[in-house]
C-alpha cells in the first residue's frame, strides 16, 4: 500500500507542469550560483597572484633587511568561500606585518570592489535560501489540501488505506522526488567547478559535501513544514498564504532583526572609541618616556661608533618598557571587546537560530570557512607569522625594528651592497580551521535543521490523523 | 429481484438508528434506519441540506455518528473503517480526479488503492469503454476533460474496485441526457451482477426508473420510504412535492 502511494506521488510530481517549471528555475539558478562562484575564484586567485607578485617587486630594490620595516601578507582565496561567502567578503584580505604596531587587515572585496557589496548574495547559500524553500513551498503547499480540493481524498479514503500509510507515502515520495532531482541538479553543477578549471581538494570536496547536505536538510524543512501546513489548512489559498507569510518571516526578517536586536542587548565598543582610548594612553606614556629619554647619558671616552649602540642600546630598553604597557593596556582593551562582540554574536546567532534559513546559513559558513571566525583566524595566524618575521629580521639584522630607533648604515668601502633575496622571507600560508573543526562548529545548526524536520513531520503526520478528508 | 428481498439474506448496506449532529449543533440526520438487501438499488430523494450526502459519508467513516451506526455486511464502518472499505466503491460528485494524470492512470492508482493490483490496460479500457468515454481520450490528462468525461472516470473506477456495494453521490450531476440514459443502464447491469447500490440524486424520473426502493429525506429524516412495486402508475413527482410540503406543514404546525 506504501509503495503505491509513493509511486502515485512520484508520478504525480514528475508529471505536472509545475514541478517542471519550477525546478527548471531552481537548476538554473543552482547552476548559476556554482558558475558565478567558480569565476569569482578564478578571479580572486589572478587578483591575488598579482598582489603577491607586486609585493615581491618591490622588495627588490632593497639592499638591507633594516629598511624591511613590513611585510605584507594576503589571505589566500579559498574556492569554497566563492560559493558560501559568508563574512569573507567582508573581511580584509591584506595584512601588513610590523614588527610591533598592532595589525589590521584591510582591503575587504566591498571595500576595494562596492559592486561586490551589492551582489554579495548570488552565492550557493543565497540561491539554497531562497530557492529551495520556495521550490519546497510551491509543490508542497497543496499536498492534502489540494487533495482535499480536488476530491481525491475523499476518493482514496473510500478505500482500506491507513491514514499514516498514507501520509506517509506522501512525505515519502514527494522528499525521495524532490531530493533525488535537487541532487542530480546540484551534482551536475557540481562539474562545473573542475571545467572552468577551479580545483579541489579531498577535504574541500568533503565540505561541499556536507554544504549540499545541509542544504537538502534545510529544503526539507520547508517541504514538511509546507505538509504540516497544508495538513491544517482546508484551502489551498490559505495554506499557500501562510506558507507565504512565515517564508516572509523566518527567510527574510528573522535573521536581519536578530543581529538588531542583539545589538540593542549587547554592547560592544566601536573600534573607534578603542582607538581613542588606545592614542589617549599612548600619548601620556610618551610624555612619561621623555623625561627618561633626555637621561641618557654616554660613558666618556667612547668613540662615536660604540656611542651610537650605546644609544641604540637605550632606546630599545626604553621602547621595549613602553610597548609592554601599551600592549598591556590594548591587550585589555581588545579583549573586553572581543569577548563583548562573542556574547553579541552568540545572542545573534541564537536568536536568528528561530529561523531555519539562519541555520543553515551559519551551518554552511562554518563548513566553507568563511564563518565569523574567519576574521579571528586571519588575524592570529598573521600574529603567529608576525613572530616568525620578527625572528628572522632580528636574526639578519640583530636588531629589531620599529619603536623609534635610528640606524645609520655605514658604507665604509663604497662598494655597492648586495640587494636583499625576497625568496628568503619566511613564507605565510594560511591553513582553515581543520575538518573535525568545523565540522562540531556547523554540528548545532545541523542539528536544529534536522529537528526541524522531526517536528513538522510529526506535526503533518499528527495533523493528517484527524484530518477531515469530505 | 423482489424474491431476493423476501428471502432472509443478510442486509448488505444498513443504517441503525443513525444520527449525526454536526460541532456547530445543526442535526444532520435524525435517527434514521433503512437497510439495503444485494441486487438492490437504493434511491434518496430530498431537498438541499436533507442528509443524503452524511448518510454517504457516514457508510465510508468520513465523520463519526454521534449516534446509531452504519454498516456494510454487518460490519460497523466506524468500528472497523477498514475491513468496511473494502467491501464498497464510492462515486462522490464533483471529483477532479488527478489533472495530471491521464484517465488509465487516474484509474490504475485508484484500482492499486482499493486492493486491485491485478488489472491491465485492456480492463482500463474496457472499464472505460463500459461508462462511454472515448477512446481517444484514455490516454489523455484529465486537466483538459470536462466534468461529464471526470465523471465518468469516477464511474469507471467505482466499477473496476468490483466492491459488493456501490455508493453514488449524485452521480448524474455532471452527466449529459445521453450519457446520464446510458448511466442508467450501467447500474442495473451491475444490480444484474448482485451489487447494493445506495444512491442519492435530485433525478426523481430516473430515480423511478431503476430504484427498487425511494427513500425522500428531509431534514435529516425519511419522511417517505416505498418500494418501487408500491409505487407503480403514481406520479413520484407529485407524490414528492406533497410529502415535503405536508411535511413542512407539520413541523410548521407541530
Ligand atoms: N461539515 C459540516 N458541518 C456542519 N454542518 C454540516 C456539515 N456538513 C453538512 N452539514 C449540514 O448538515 C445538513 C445535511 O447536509 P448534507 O450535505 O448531508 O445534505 P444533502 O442532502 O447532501 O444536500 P444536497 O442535496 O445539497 O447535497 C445540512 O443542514 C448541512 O448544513
Ligand atoms: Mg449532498
Amino acid at each position: 500500500m506504501l509503495k503505491v502511494i509513493v509511486e502515485k506521488e512520484i508520478r504525480e510530481i514528475l508529471g505536472s507542469v509545475k514541478f517542471v517549471i519550477t525546478f527548471g528555475a531552481c537548476a538554473v539558478l543552482i547552476l548559476l550560483s556554482f558558475y558565478i562562484g567558480a569565476a569569482n575564484h578564478k578571479a580572486n586567485v589572478e587578483q591575488y597572484n598579482a598582489a603577491k607578485a607586486e609585493n615581491t617587486r618591490q622588495m627588490e630594490g632593497l639592499t638591507s633587511w633594516m629598511s624591511l620595516e613590513q611585510h605584507r601578507i594576503f589571505l589566500p582565496p579559498q574556492p569554497l568561500a566563492a560559493l558560501v561567502t559568508g563574512s569573507s567578503n567582508d573581511v580584509g584580505r591584506t595584512i601588513d606585518v610590523h614588527r610591533r604596531s598592532e595589525l589590521a587587515a584591510v582591503d575587504s572585496k566591498f571595500n576595494e570592489d562596492p559592486i561586490y557589496a551589492v551582489f554579495r548574495f548570488l552565492d550557493l547559500t543565497f540561491i539554497f535560501q531562497i530557492v529551495l524553500s520556495l521550490f519546497a513551498i510551491m509543490l508542497g503547499y497543496d499536498a492534502i489540501c489540494g487533495e482535499k480540493e480536488r476530491g481525491t481524498l475523499r476518493l482514496s479514503f473510500a478505500n482500506p488505506v491507513p491514514r499514516a500509510t498514507y501520509i506517509l507515502g506522501k512525505l515519502l515520495g514527494s522528499f525521495i522526488t524532490l531530493v533525488t532531482a535537487l541532487l542530480i541538479a546540484i551534482l551536475l553543477s557540481c562539474l562545473i567547478l573542475p571545467l572552468l578549471g577551479v580545483s579541489l581538494t579531498g577535504d574541500e570536496w568533503i565540505r561541499l559535501a556536507a554544504i549540499i547536505g545541509t542544504g537538502l536538510l534545510y529544503f526539507g524543512v520547508f517541504l514538511t513544514l509546507s505538509v504540516f501546513v497544508s495538513s491544517r489548512t482546508h484551502r489551498t489559498s490559505s495554506a499557500f498564504l501562510a506558507l507565504l507569510v512565515i517564508w516572509v518571516v523566518s527567510v527574510l526578517i528573522v535573521p536581519r532583526s536578530a543581529t538588531l536586536l542583539a545589538g540593542r542587548a549587547v554592547d560592544v565598543p566601536s573600534i573607534d572609541e578603542l582607538a581613542a582610548q588606545k592614542t589617549s594612553f599612548s600619548r601620556q606614556l610618551w610624555t612619561e618616556y621623555r623625561d627618561a629619554m633626555g637621561s641618557f647619558s654616554a660613558p666618556k671616552d667612547i668613540d662615536p661608533h660604540d656611542m651610537m649602540t650605546h644609544f641604540n642600546k637605550f632606546m630599545d630598553s626604553l621602547s621595549t618598557e613602553r610597548e609592554a604597557k601599551m600592549k598591556v593596556f590594548s591587550d585589555r582593551l581588545n579583549e573586553d571587546r572581543f569577548n563583548r562582540q562573542v556574547v553579541q554574536q552568540k545572542f545573534a546567532f541564537n536568536v536568528a537560530r528561530v529561523s531555519p534559513a539562519a541555520s543553515m546559513n551559519l551551518a554552511a559558513a562554518n563548513l566553507a570557512g568563511t564563518s565569523i571566525g574567519l576574521k579571528n583566524r586571519f588575524h592570529e595566524t598573521a600574529m603567529e607569522y608576525r613572530k616568525v618575521f620578527g625572528d628572522f629580521i632580528r636574526e639578519k639584522t640583530g636588531m629589531n625594528l620599529g619603536g623609534g630607533m635610528i640606524y645609520v648604515e655605514i658604507n665604509d668601502d663604497g662598494e655597492k651592497p648586495d640587494p636583499i633575496d625576497p625568496s628568503e622571507l619566511p613564507v605565510y600560508t594560511y591553513s582553515p580551521k581543520p575538518l573535525m573543526a568545523s565540522f562540531s562548529a556547523a554540528f548545532v545548526d545541523i542539528g536544529i535543521l534536522a529537528l526541524f524536520n522531526l517536528i513538522f513531520f510529526v506535526g503533518a503526520f499528527v495533523s493528517f490523523i484527524r484530518y477531515d478528508v469530505r | 429481484m423482489s424474491e431476493n428481498i423476501l428471502t432472509i439474506e443478510k442486509p448488505r448496506l444498513e443504517a441503525i438508528n443513525l444520527t449525526k449532529r454536526y460541532r456547530d449543533g445543526v442535526l444532520a440526520l435524525d435517527n434514521i434506519s433503512f437497510s439495503v438487501q444485494p441486487g438492490e438499488i437504493f434511491v434518496m430523494l430530498g431537498g438541499n441540506g436533507a442528509g443524503k450526502t452524511t448518510t454517504i459519508n457516514l457508510f465510508l467513516n468520513f465523520i463519526e455518528p454521534t449516534e446509531g451506526e452504519a454498516r456494510i455486511d454487518g460490519i460497523i464502518t466506524h468500528k472497523d473503517p477498514l475491513a468496511a472499505k473494502e467491501r464498497v466503491s464510492f462515486v462522490s460528485e464533483n471529483v477532479m480526479l488527478y489533472g495530471d494524470f491521464t484517465a488509465v492512470q487516474n484509474l490504475d492508482y485508484f484500482s492499486r488503492i482499493g486492493g486491485q493490483s491485478e488489472y491491465t490496460k485492456d480492463d482500463y479500457r474496457d472499464a472505460l469503454l463500459r461508462v462511454n468515454l472515448a477512446e481517444e481520450a484514455h490516454h489523455k490528462k484529465l486537466r483538459g476533460f470536462s466534468k461529464g468525461m471526470r465523471q465518468k472516470c469516477g464511474i469507471a473506477i467505482a466499477i473496476l474496485k468490483g466492491a459488493p456495494a456501490i455508493l453514488l453521490d449524485e452521480p448524474t450531476s455532471g452527466l449529459d441526457p445521453k450519457a446520464g440514459h446510458d448511466f442508467i443502464h450501467l447500474l442495473k447491469s451491475l444490480q444484474k451482477e448482485g451489487k447494493s447500490i445506495l444512491m442519492s440524486t435530485h433525478d426523481i424520473f430516473r430515480a423511478k426508473a431503476i430504484a427498487d426502493t425511494i427513500a425522500i429525506m428531509n431534514n435529516g429524516r425519511i419522511i417517505m420510504l416505498k418500494k418501487s412495486s408500491e409505487l407503480a402508475g403514481c406520479n413520484l413527482e407529485e407524490l414528492y412535492m406533497q410529502y415535503m410540503t405536508g411535511h413542512d406543514g407539520q413541523r410548521l404546525a407541530g
